[in-house]
């Protein structure tokens, strides 16, 4: 979950009131705000779909609601654009998308800078998918001469000094060099052009998704703020600026629009008119087990900081704010009523949902077997089934690969519970023999017609260390559980990899083979360094 | 006076002898091991039968250079009899007939000079070793040293019976380091008067059973003998029994809640398609959990196959422009991104699986199986893990009904006070967080998440009822019950430690 640093005090001073520390944090609690606190202050964990609480002012904003210091839609007035952003068609193909607005009258103490530093930061880690999607840049809008031109440069055609540099650098050297340049560089990379914002003196404004320019630094003198947001999707980029400016909105900065002119097409942004939605009185008691009637809908969402165009008997129309960019359909609403209402005052129900439980077959099955084998003296085991590939071929070459394992050690799933329980008996060297282990769990082994091309198989596999470790010992354990199972079997001598020849054993049941049984190969035992003689068997119980 | 088995056995042989008898001579008698013979015996002293008297004794025994000798003769002897043959050969020579190696031939010099059986003249200038007549009566006779020698080469002598014209040539091989003297305890016994007194009146007294034989019972004779008592607070050996793993104990304590609530069992697979892993749970294809740092990509086999094409279709419109009034994620659905194979990251996606195939109200299911994450190893993650999940599905179930399921769960694990609150996950609308009171922790513990449905994930699959899913943190959980604090203990091969968890 994305966290957001702040202190009690910033909170209180934000609110214009005082809550006692404990209320505080469960009313954040049953927001879905959980808060630890730390020396530094309040770490707030907030949830994944909410870029609107990934800022203290946002976080604010949602609490004076819940605590009736202020309710219904937070009114957001866009002045008229004055300053307008030309977007070059060349940027369709590298960037597509570009959304910005102007704050005027800010006042950027240290607090309020090192808030606006997190909200950016915290949405391009999150939300904007490591810049991937879109990636914000805020400018001193003093340092810039509109009308500013988005457009793609060749990664040498220009030079500018980036952010904590004093010299002038190329796109290209600004990849090779700054320290985001090479962070980021992956996002650019096989473009043959770069975008760039520019203003009509030929300032760089910035190189997105990658660095602005020291020259349009934001300072604490600053007394308005440009914000872009470009990016290759166009609802998370329009999102992250209806966001990032109701955010500073809060603090009392006055917003003002931009007019983009793409495509001969002029639009302004960015667009705060709340969207309209119905919500039926009918479905949020369905779903929310409440007898709630339009009015009460209605106070309850105000809490939530909806505005409401109109209640009828059957349903409340909401105005959502427009920060609000995770709502999807009406469930998302209906959650809200139960938020606003009280997950804490909900009352646990039991329905008469009348059902016959029962257990999965092959559960039923690898539970007989447990008993037996712990009938048996055996003592059970559970291994990772993520295994070395290299382990797991030294029994069979077949054998699921992953793409990106963590490490060689776990990078195939097994085809054989033998392998680990090898790893087990080594672990155990140290303790007195003989000793009996077994584990019954999931292999995986290939089949070109599943879905998936693969099986995921039910095994049971037991080991017999020390002088006991003999082909009959072994074969007879097999046999018993066999016989458990009641699968009539025959015999047949087997020569796989890893065991002794003329000491192993397949047994076959209608023409297939289920199982093995012998004693491990002096080879395999130095492989694994295991200084006892092993006898293994392992069966097939059923495909899952 | 009651005697067990073999108590009376030695009592009968003891009285064969005047004196004292040797332990090892009364287990020869009787063919009986001698821990047995010696117990019987230190039993009959506690009964004042007899008595029980230990000595060291000394024993003679070869050194590995003295049998080595015993073989092939002392190096002086040798060189004695190569003299003879070889007199007034080069000394290189006689040596090599003697079969003396460099360590030897220093020996077989000294010793030759000095028992006078040889010595070195100049003869034409050069030195040579000359014969004496000391040594030649020697060559037929035996050097005390030699006759020692001899008389321990089979078998360790005792000290005591070496005899005395013997006991310099002891001194001297000891010297030489080719006897080692040892010492050992033995033992002899011999009854008391009262012992002896009990032995020829015959041992008609009640006999005393140890251990209860077939023997015994088929007989009768337990009837006559008397059942010896033991000693039954002295600690006995410690045994354990072969055990199921710690972990499964809890998956089965699990599993048997939920099968007495009413749930019935499903299986999840190891390797599934994106589709049924991501898509079909309404998870955007560009979601933060299907990056490569999220979930465990398969490379071989390459890829999965495609579900049917309604089925397929129906997802991708969910996601791309929304179903029943959803506005979707708005982005384009790519079906070579759903053929393609993970590790299971979730077990909704058995869940999900099972929803396809349509089932009618009423519907409970669960499913305990793992799951797999890109996570490096550590004390607090694991690449794989246990997922414990479930639905259940009627007509006009609620947000407070799944409520009264999470606390039912909890009630049923003797778990008392849960508390909820709001949650978020990508495929359920409401959402639930429940913490769980651990009172051996004195802590709020989050231990379940739950939802319903999204109507995004049920329609594209054709369910139209609500479904309430919830899961159990299975590893947080599993942790406090076995009361672990390092989760690889979970997967813990370690057969003390398995036999310490109870």
């Amino acid at each position: 979950m994305p966290t957001v640093n702040t202190t009690y005090e910033e909170i209180s001073r934000l609110l214009k009131k005082e809550i006692p520390k404990p209320e505080l944090v469960e009313r954040l609690a049953l927001l879905g705000i959980e808060s630890e606190e730390s020396e530094e202050g309040l770490k707030l964990e907030v949830p994944h779909n909410r870029p609107d609480l990934l800022s203290v002012e946002g976080i604010v904003r949602a609490l004076k609601g819940v605590l009736g210091i202020k309710t219904g839609l937070p009114q957001y007035p866009l002045r008229k654009p004055k300053i307008e952003v030309v977007v070059d068609p060349s940027t369709s193909t590298v960037r597509p998308h570009i959304a910005c607005g102007v704050i005027r009258d800010v006042k950027l103490d240290e607090e309020t800078v090192a808030s606006l530093m997190q909200v950016q930061e915290k949405l391009h880690a999150t939300y904007c998918r490591k810049r991937k999607k879109a990636s914000i840049g805020v400018y001193d809008l003093d340092t810039l001469q509109p009308p500013i031109t988005y457009t793609t440069v060749d990664p040498e055609g220009i030079k500018f000094v980036p952010l904590e540099y004093t010299q002038a650098l190329t796109p290209a050297e600004i990849l090779r060099q700054h320290p985001k340049g090479v962070e980021y560089a992956h996002l650019l990379e096989g473009l043959s052009r770069y975008p760039v914002l520019i203003d009509s003196k030929g300032t760089v404004l910035s190189l997105p998704p990658i660095v602005n320019s020291e020259d349009t630094k934001v300072s604490a003198n600053t007394k308005a703020l440009f914000i872009d947001v470009t990016g290759l999707d166009r609802r998370v980029v329009e999102s992250a600026l209806k966001v990032l400016m109701t955010s500073l909105a809060e603090r009392g900065f006055v917003l003002e629009g931009v007019r983009i002119k793409q495509r001969k097409k002029t639009r302004v942004t960015p667009q705060l008119k709340p969207v309209r939605k119905a919500l039926a009185v009918k479905n949020t008691n369905q779903m929310l087990g409440l007898t709630l009637n339009a009015r009460q809908i209605a106070q309850l969402a105000k809490k939530m900081r909806y505005g409401i165009a109109r209640v009828t008997d059957t349903h409340v129309d909401l105005l959502v704010p427009p920060y609000r960019v995770d709502i999807l359909h009406e469930v998302d609403l209906i959650e809200d009523i139960a938020i606003a209402y009280g997950y804490d005052k909900l009352e646990p129900t039991i329905p008469p949902v009348c059902t016959i439980g029962s257990a999965a077959e092959i559960e039923k099955m690898s539970t007989k077997i447990r008993l037996t084998m712990i009938g048996l003296g055996f003592t059970e085991l559970m291994t990772y089934s993520l295994i070395s590939t290299k382990k797991a071929q030294l029994f069979n070459k077949e054998v699921v690969e992953i793409a990106n394992p963590v490490s060689e050690e776990y990078s195939a799933v097994r085809n054989s519970l033998i392998p680990s329980l090898l790893d087990a008996v080594f672990k155990n060297q140290q303790y007195p023999t003989p000793q009996k282990l077994f584990e019954i769990g999931d292999i995986v082994v290939f089949d070109e017609a599943d879905e998936t091309k693969t099986r995921t198989v039910r095994c049971v596999a037991g080991a017999i260390v020390g002088k006991s470790a003999t082909f009959t010992n072994v074969r007879s354990v097999a046999e018993a559980v066999l016989r458990e199972l009641g699968i009539p079997f025959q015999t047949v001598a087997a020569n796989p990899e890893g065991f002794i020849e003329g000491r192993c054993v397949s047994f076959i049941h209608e023409q297939e083979v289920v199982g093995k049984a012998g004693e491990i190969h002096p080879e395999m035992l130095e492989l694994y360094r295991i200084e006892n003689p092993v006898a293994v068997f392992e069966l097939v119980l059923g495909t899952i | 006076m009651n005697l067990d088995r073999y108590e009376r056995k030695v009592l009968g042989v003891l009285a064969q002898y005047e004196g004292a008898v040797l332990v090892e001579d009364v287990t020869k008698k009787l063919q009986i091991d001698q821990a047995t013979v010696m117990r019987a015996c230190l039993s009959l002293q506690e009964k004042n039968l007899a008595k029980i008297e230990g000595k060291e004794i000394g024993y003679v025994k070869l050194s590995e250079e003295g049998r080595k000798y015993a073989q092939k003769g002392l190096p002086e002897r040798r060189l004695l009899k190569a003299l003879v043959q070889a007199s007034g050969k080069p000394l290189p020579e006689i040596f090599s007939l003697a079969s003396l190696d460099p360590d030897e031939q220093q020996i077989a010099l000294a010793w030759i000079r000095r028992r006078g059986w040889a010595e070195f003249r100049k003869k034409d200038g050069e030195t040579v070793l000359e014969i004496t007549q000391k040594g030649k009566d020697e060559l037929e006779g035996k050097t005390p040293e030699e006759e020692l020698i001899e008389s321990v080469r089979e078998k360790a002598l005792e000290l005591d019976s070496v005899r005395l014209d013997l006991r310099d040539a002891l001194q001297t091989l000891q010297r030489r380091g080719l006897l080692e003297i040892l010492t050992k305890k033995k033992r002899w016994v011999e009854l008391s008067g009262q012992g002896r007194e009990l032995a020829k009146k015959g041992l008609e007294e009640i006999e005393e059973i140890t251990e209860l034989t077939r023997e015994d019972l088929i007989t009768g004779r337990w009837r006559k003998a008397r059942l010896k008592k033991y000693d039954v607070t002295a600690p006995g050996p410690a045994i354990y029994p072969a055990k199921i793993h710690p972990q499964r104990r809890v998956i089965e304590e699990l599993r048997e809640i939920l099968l007495e609530m009413g749930f019935t069992e499903i299986k999840s697979r190891i390797v599934e398609t994106e589709f049924w892993n991501f898509d079909a749970l309404f998870q955007a294809q560009d979601h933060p959990a299907r990056e490569i740092h999220d979930s465990l990509s398969v490379k071989k086999p390459k890829e999965g196959k495609l579900p049917s094409n309604r089925l397929l279709r129906r997802v991708a419109q969910a996601h791309e422009k929304g179903v029943v009034g959803s506005t979707g994620w708005g982005y384009k659905f790519n079906p070579a991104i759903s053929k393609r194979l993970v590790l299971c990251s979730q077990t909704t996606a058995a869940t999900v699986r099972f929803l396809a195939s349509k089932p009618e109200p009423p519907v409970k299911v669960f499913c305990i199986d793992r799951v797999y994450r890109h996570e490096h190893i550590d004390y607090k993650h694991l690449a794989e893990f246990y997922q414990c999940e479930g639905i259940v599905m009627d007509k006009g179930l609620t947000l407070r009904d799944m409520l009264g399921y999470l606390k039912l769960i909890v009630n049923k694990l003797g778990l008392e006070k849960i508390r909820f609150r709001p949650g978020y996950f990508p495929y359920t609308e409401p959402s639930v967080e429940a913490e769980v009171y651990f009172p051996e922790k004195n802590e709020w513990i989050e231990v379940l998440g739950a939802g319903m449905f999204r109507p995004e994930l049920l329609r594209p699959l054709g369910i139209k009822y609500p479904v309430l899913a919830w899961g159990i943190g299975f590893s947080r959980l599993a942790m406090i019950k076995l009361g672990i604090s390092d989760i690889r203990d979970l997967y813990s091969c370690d057969l003390e430690w398995i036999r310490q968890q109870r």
